[in-house]
């Protein structure tokens, strides 16, 4: 494959992310991810640089493993959280993606830029989440997997609620 | 304002069984300008903690109510304290949280202040023609007209006329003794912030803070996850923490102190999952055995009005800054010993995400009750909320046998067991919120001084 051939691919699975997530279609997104994909959002030390090291600073999530999300899937489809029921509304949008370095016929690391836009049903307000995304991809018997997702949240001034599914 | 004189809004009769905190409290807007005045800057509030100024000329930027002060460590290594504002103009000096500079300079005029606050340029000075009264003026940065700090942990009162921050602390310092000495080499702030709003009043996060009957509904599905976890239908073994049923035969609970604060405590039903365990043999060493074991307790910790401490799924330290009576900002952070072994500093990084981030599985249920709470004060506004007296059937006045064996003196104490939830927690800062806004109220009597 070429690397625009790639490229292609590597934004076809950010899409469906996006779809699977904005469309809680959980088992689907869930899948995307390998079953030991890292889920990285690291939180700012000060206005101007993240945390890096996740053993002794706090990020926003460090999942080790797709565990990790699944946890809070399988809390928001019991309905009983209070911060997830009713679920706000998400869209994400997805672009800018690009390789910084040159991907494998097996491997590639895609940088892209996102939003999130959120509506909250409880008092119909919005916000924007918004950041940029580092994934990386990795092939399994011909398939591609999401073996790590990093996000880094630029906004991180956060109006109550946040989950997975907002970044 | 529905009552004149603001204590009318807390129904305070131990004597008949009764204690009712009004609705409107958390909603009225002339009473959240009474509480700026007289609470936020009429008593002593918490800042930072020394870890966030560790180094000569570090500082940190935070707001008292409205009011933007700057926290400084100068050359010397001593701590100062000063409104954020430039004595020519008036524009702020520091516009980022933290960091670290010799000299703070402002922007517009390039007026310049030494890291102890003192003017050390005024530019051009010499070609001013600035008159011989201008010279008698002090051009130092101005002084926040108390500060002090306990254990490491800095407070600042706008109210000059306040005790001592030790006397104002009082009794329940040894609250404080307890998180602060958890290890000989002292306690850090972990890197990483949470910072995050809520659409509800500052006191529902004091109240939420020393209340242990919101668990088993507010927090189900945290529950259910950790349940989940131990009986392997998650997959999700980086993190252990604690199932609330555990709790529920566990000898519990809480005392209010003089001056607003309070803390509730159950025994631990694991207190080999608290990082703080794995240097338990070290701390026991070091403040001797019966602090040791109420180290091992769960313990949330208020110091009214804006300083709480939650030591149960990892130690949170958190501190919440009013900004209307539906908006609260809240900061929220780990709290750690200083060069903790990497091991127990993974577990405790790890179970604060889980719980007490805004991007965690329980804290962002809290705010959403927040909230609806407030809705709910705005539907029937005229009537006093029952949430504040469960307990008040045994609580005591003094220090039960607990208290006693650790050698504090609690304004009340109850004691029993982690199922009687109680409510008598909040007795101790309304009692002083009604004080101190009774006080600002009668002008003739002296604020904060008693």
């Amino acid at each position: 494959m070429s690397d625009r051939d790639l490229l292609a691919k590597g934004e076809d699975i950010l899409s469906r992310e996006a779809l699977y997530m904005d469309m809680r279609r959980w088992d689907e997104w869930i899948d995307l991810f390998h079953k030991d994909a890292v889920f990285w959002a690291p939180a700012w030390r000060n206005d101007e640089e993240l945390t890096d090291n996740v053993k002794r600073e706090i990020s926003l999530f460090y999942f080790e493993s797709r565990a990790g999300i699944e946890d809070r899937v399988w809390r928001i489809n019991t309905k009983q959280a209070p911060a997830l029921f009713p679920l706000a509304r998400t869209t994400h949008i997805i672009t800018n993606s690009v390789f910084d370095e040159p991907p494998t016929a097996e491997t590639m690391t895609l940088h892209s830029a996102w939003t999130c836009h959120t509506y909250s049903l409880r008092d119909r307000s919005q916000h924007t989440f918004f950041g940029r995304y580092e994934h990386d991809l990795k092939k399994f018997d011909g398939k591609w997997k999401i073996t790590r997702k990093k996000v880094i949240l630029m906004n991180d001034y956060i109006p109550a609620v946040i989950d997975v599914f907002c970044v | 304002m529905r009552f004149s004189d603001p204590s009318q809004y807390i129904m305070d009769d131990p004597d008949k069984g009764i204690f009712r905190v009004h609705r409107d409290v958390y909603t009225d807007q002339d009473l959240f300008e009474m509480e700026l005045k007289n609470i936020f800057e009429g008593t002593w509030v918490y800042l930072c903690h020394a870890s966030q100024v560790r180094n000569p000329f570090d500082f940190y930027c935070t707001k008292i109510g409205r009011r933007s002060v700057i926290v400084s460590r100068d050359e010397n290594g001593e701590l100062h304290g000063f409104f954020n504002t430039c004595r020519h103009r008036g524009a702020i000096l520091c516009q980022t949280e933290m960091g670290n500079t010799k000299y703070h300079v402002c922007n517009y005029h390039g007026w310049a202040y030494d890291a102890s606050g003192k003017n050390i340029d005024i530019k051009d000075k010499a070609e001013g023609c600035y008159t011989e009264a201008f010279d008698e003026l002090n051009h130092d940065l101005i002084p926040l007209p108390r500060f002090d700090n306990y254990q490491g942990l800095i407070f600042a009162s706008l109210n000059p006329d306040v005790p001592t921050l030790e006397e104002h602390l009082g009794e329940a310092k040894i609250l404080l003794d307890l998180v602060a000495e958890q290890s000989p080499e002292g306690m850090e702030v972990v890197p990483g912030r949470s910072d995050y709003t809520y659409n509800a009043n500052w006191k529902m996060q004091m109240d939420n803070g020393m209340d242990p009957y919101h668990l088993t509904s507010t927090h189900t599905t945290f529950m259910k996850v950790v349940q989940r976890r131990q009986q392997g239908e998650s997959r999700n073994d980086q993190v252990e923490s604690p199932d609330f049923r555990d709790r529920f035969k566990m000898d519990a609970g809480m005392y209010t102190f003089k001056n607003g604060h309070s803390m509730i405590w159950n025994d631990h039903p694991k207190p080999h999952t608290m990082p703080f365990w794995g240097m338990i043999e070290d701390v026991r060493k070091h403040v001797g055995d019966e602090k040791a074991k109420w180290m091992a307790r769960s313990r949330n910790i208020t110091i009214f009005p804006n300083l709480q401490f939650n030591d149960s799924t990892s130690l949170v330290l958190r501190t919440y800054i009013p900004h209307a009576p539906n908006l609260t900002e809240m900061k929220v952070y780990s709290f750690a010993p200083v060069n903790e072994p990497d091991d127990l500093r993974a577990i405790r990084v790890r179970q604060h995400e889980d719980f007490f981030n805004s991007s965690g599985m329980a804290t962002p249920d809290d705010t959403i009750c927040y909230a609806d709470c407030h809705e709910g004060y705005l539907s029937y506004p005229g009537d006093y909320l029952q949430s504040f007296e469960r307990g008040m059937a045994t609580v005591i006045n003094g220090p039960d046998e607990e208290a006693k064996r650790l050698g504090f003196k609690p304004a009340t104490s109850l004691f029993g067991n982690f199922m009687d939830q109680g409510e008598t927690s909040y007795h101790g800062p309304y009692r002083e919120w009604a004080r101190l806004m009774r006080a600002g109220h009668n002008k003739d009597q002296p604020l904060a001084a008693e």
